[in-house]
């Protein structure tokens, strides 16, 4: 077990910076996401901690010890890839026992770390099988199996759980969260699925164009965008942007949109107010918009909204709507479905003012700071 | 035909088809299977079965007999003649796989600069016919001593084998999965172990063809030991045998040794093939 600090990190292809001056802390026995878009880097940035990718600038320490130049083999790090890499012609069993062997470690003792990941990881039985004979679930508990056995310093995971079916990936999740509480390894996940990293991660980072967005626990990262980027990628139905302009209204200060005054909540308010005039895009979540029958039921910051019905998207329990205001401004947001709604009809809506996001247009930038602080 | 009748009544839809596509199967085991049935025939043919003085010759010999290969078994020179040419084969078979299966490997597996141009060079050496090149390379044979010599037969037959085992090696190495290696390589492998323990292993049927492609050519070359023997008897190879029984008659014999010099390719085509399993990387990724 270690701790990883990485230390203005680059990689370049040619011209084409793919990590740029990068830096990151992982403490020792966390589980880090590196999440992000395709094509941001995050491989990358985990082959190069692996040690398959050259260094082009910036350090690598993992447990104090400086390992930006060592090659791949002789980092004490185990792991998994997206395909999982199972060597064909090895049964289960000598590719579980693979990297022990390579480690002379004595029979006896590789016997026993072998019992034991095999009862960990339910893969009793299917010793003497060939990969191309088990299913692909049992394919991603012996690519695990095989990376913890070496009882590794730092486990580099590549979107290990993407090739399995949603019911798989389930419990495939549950497992991985159970096995990291058991064995307590520092864990580098990498996956563009942000529920998997919702779900699994004490931080994440999130990775846009080979730079780090946000570096996070998931709670922050979803109620405390720092960047517009992070609002628009972290959510599931993504967030609303409107453009805007902070503006006093009574004794509040507010934005004025394209679909109406938006009151912010009275803490906020105060500190915009000296920003009257200043443009802004305003993010609100599908969530933080609700539909209600009972007026006496909302607050004073609420904003009142009519819209007309565009689309509806049914999601299971609950349906997203896809609303157009009187000015054209297309709005997203998820009602219960106790009620039919049909396309069409007018509607009314409550946005909550205490859940907007202000982000300023240019620099992107939450113009409330990280912590909700200016 | 009636076998042809029954077999498109089974499915009635594209029955026309199907008869093509049968007959297209006869005519394909017909061409493979015609030759060797000849083979055989005459070599257990009787004189009276092929010098027939004008009738037609029979389909099947008046008067089987194994007497010619009783005469080859034992001729004393004729196992001389098959040790040598299993030995040149094996040997070569063994020389073009040391040097070929490295060079493939890294001509495979990495970006070495110039790699285009030692692919050129390399298949090159197959531009020119056998015979164009037989002579300089007998020439500086006998320069460096290797004339009359098994080393020198067998040095040649590598060459000649060596740019096939090198490309139909590199195309082995070439498909095995990236992360294969780089699995080993995180798991703490050096280079050597990762390609002994991952790559040669995975690699073994493209070699396999390989190895039965140059046995092939050592067993039926005779330009190159035909020049590079010059006469010595006790060197000669069952392709040079043959050469001498080309105006013995009555042709049993000659068809005999035809049959001898099969038989072994056939064995070790056999043996190889087990190695040539298809679909052996199958279950790496996914």
């Amino acid at each position: 077990m270690a701790d990883v600090v990485l230390k203005s990190l680059t990689k370049k292809y040619g011209n084409h910076v793919v990590v740029d001056h990068l830096n990151l802390a992982i403490k020792e026995g966390e589980f880090v996401t590196l999440l992000g878009p395709s094509g941001c880097g995050k491989t990358t940035l985990l082959r190069m901690i692996a040690g398959l990718e050259k260094v082009d600038g910036g350090e690598i320490v993992i447990g104090g010890k400086r390992y930006t130049a060592l090659p791949a083999q002789k980092r004490n790090l185990a792991m998994v890839f997206q395909s999982y890499a199972l060597f064909p012609h090895m049964s289960i069993r000598n590719n579980i026992i693979f990297g022990l062997r390579l480690k002379r470690i004595a029979p006896i003792k590789i016997e026993q770390k072998l019992t034991w990941i095999v009862n960990m990881l339910h893969l009793k039985g299917l010793e003497d099988r060939l990969p191309k004979q088990v299913s692909g679930g049992q394919r991603q508990r012996v690519a695990l199996a095989r990376a913890l056995v070496l009882d590794p310093d730092v486990l580099l995971l590549d979107e290990p759980l993407s090739n399995l079916d949603a019911a798989l990936r389930e419990t495939a999740i549950e497992e991985l969260k159970n096995i990291h509480r058991k064995v307590g390894k520092t864990i580098i996940y990498v996956t563009h699925n942000q529920i998997e990293a919702m779900t699994m991660s004490e931080r994440i980072a999130l990775l846009n164009n080979g730079i780090i967005e946000q570096y996070e626990t998931p709670k922050q990262l979803y109620d405390h965008p720092a960047t517009m980027f992070t609002a628009e990628f972290i959510g599931s139905p993504p967030m609303n942007f409107f453009t805007g302009e902070i503006s006093i209204e009574g004794r509040t200060a507010g934005v004025k949109t394209s679909i109406g005054f938006l009151r912010l909540n009275k803490d906020r308010s105060r500190r915009i107010i000296s920003m009257a005039g200043r443009k802004v895009t305003v993010g609100i979540r599908p969530h933080n918009i609700y539909y209600v029958e009972h007026v006496a039921q909302r607050r004073y910051t609420d904003a009142n909204i009519e819209l007309v019905i565009e689309l509806v998207e049914n999601m299971g329990d609950r349906s997203l709507i896809v609303g157009k205001s009187s000015g054209g401004t297309l709005v997203r947001f998820m009602v219960t479905r106790e009620e039919e709604f049909l396309p069409g009809r007018t509607m009314h809506v409550f946005i909550d003012g205490r859940s907007l996001h202000l982000f300023d247009p240019l620099l992107k930038l939450n113009i409330f700071g990280q912590d909700g602080t200016i | 035909m009636k076998f042809v009748r029954r077999y498109a009544q089974l499915t009635p839809m594209a029955s026309s088809k199907r008869i093509i596509w049968v007959m297209g199967v006869l005519l394909a085991i017909l061409t493979v299977l015609g030759p060797v049935y000849l083979l055989v025939k005459y070599s257990i043919s009787d004189g009276a079965s092929i010098n027939t003085g004008g009738r037609p010759i029979p389909f099947w010999p008046l008067h089987p007999t194994l007497s010619v290969y009783g005469y080859l078994f034992s001729d004393r020179h004729f196992y001389t003649v098959l040790g040598n040419s299993l030995i040149i084969a094996l040997l070569t078979v063994a020389c073009s796989m040391l040097l070929g299966v490295p060079a493939a490997y890294i001509l495979g597996r990495y970006k070495i600069p110039g790699r285009r141009l030692v692919l050129l060079g390399i298949i090159s050496v197959r531009l020119f016919p056998d015979i164009a090149s037989v002579i300089p390379i007998v020439e500086f044979f006998i320069f460096i001593g290797a004339h009359q010599t098994y080393w020198g037969v067998i040095l040649s037959h590598t060459l000649l084998a060596l740019p096939y085992v090198i490309f139909i090696g590199m195309g082995a190495f070439e498909t095995i999965p990236q992360e294969l290696e780089d699995q080993a390589s995180v798991m703490g492998a050096n280079r050597f172990q990762t390609f002994y323990s991952v790559l040669l292993p995975l690699a073994v049927p493209g070699l396999a063809a390989a190895a039965i492609y140059t046995f092939l050519l050592s067993w039926d070359e005779f330009i190159f030991i035909y020049f590079l023997t010059f006469g010595r008897q006790e060197m000669f190879t069952l392709t040079l045998y043959l050469n001498g029984l080309k105006y013995a008659e009555p042709q049993n014999l000659l068809a005999a040794t035809s049959v001898c010099l099969s038989i072994p390719v056939i064995a070790f085509s056999m043996v190889v093939q087990r190695y040539m399993v298809a679909g052996i990387s199958s279950g790496s990724i996914k």
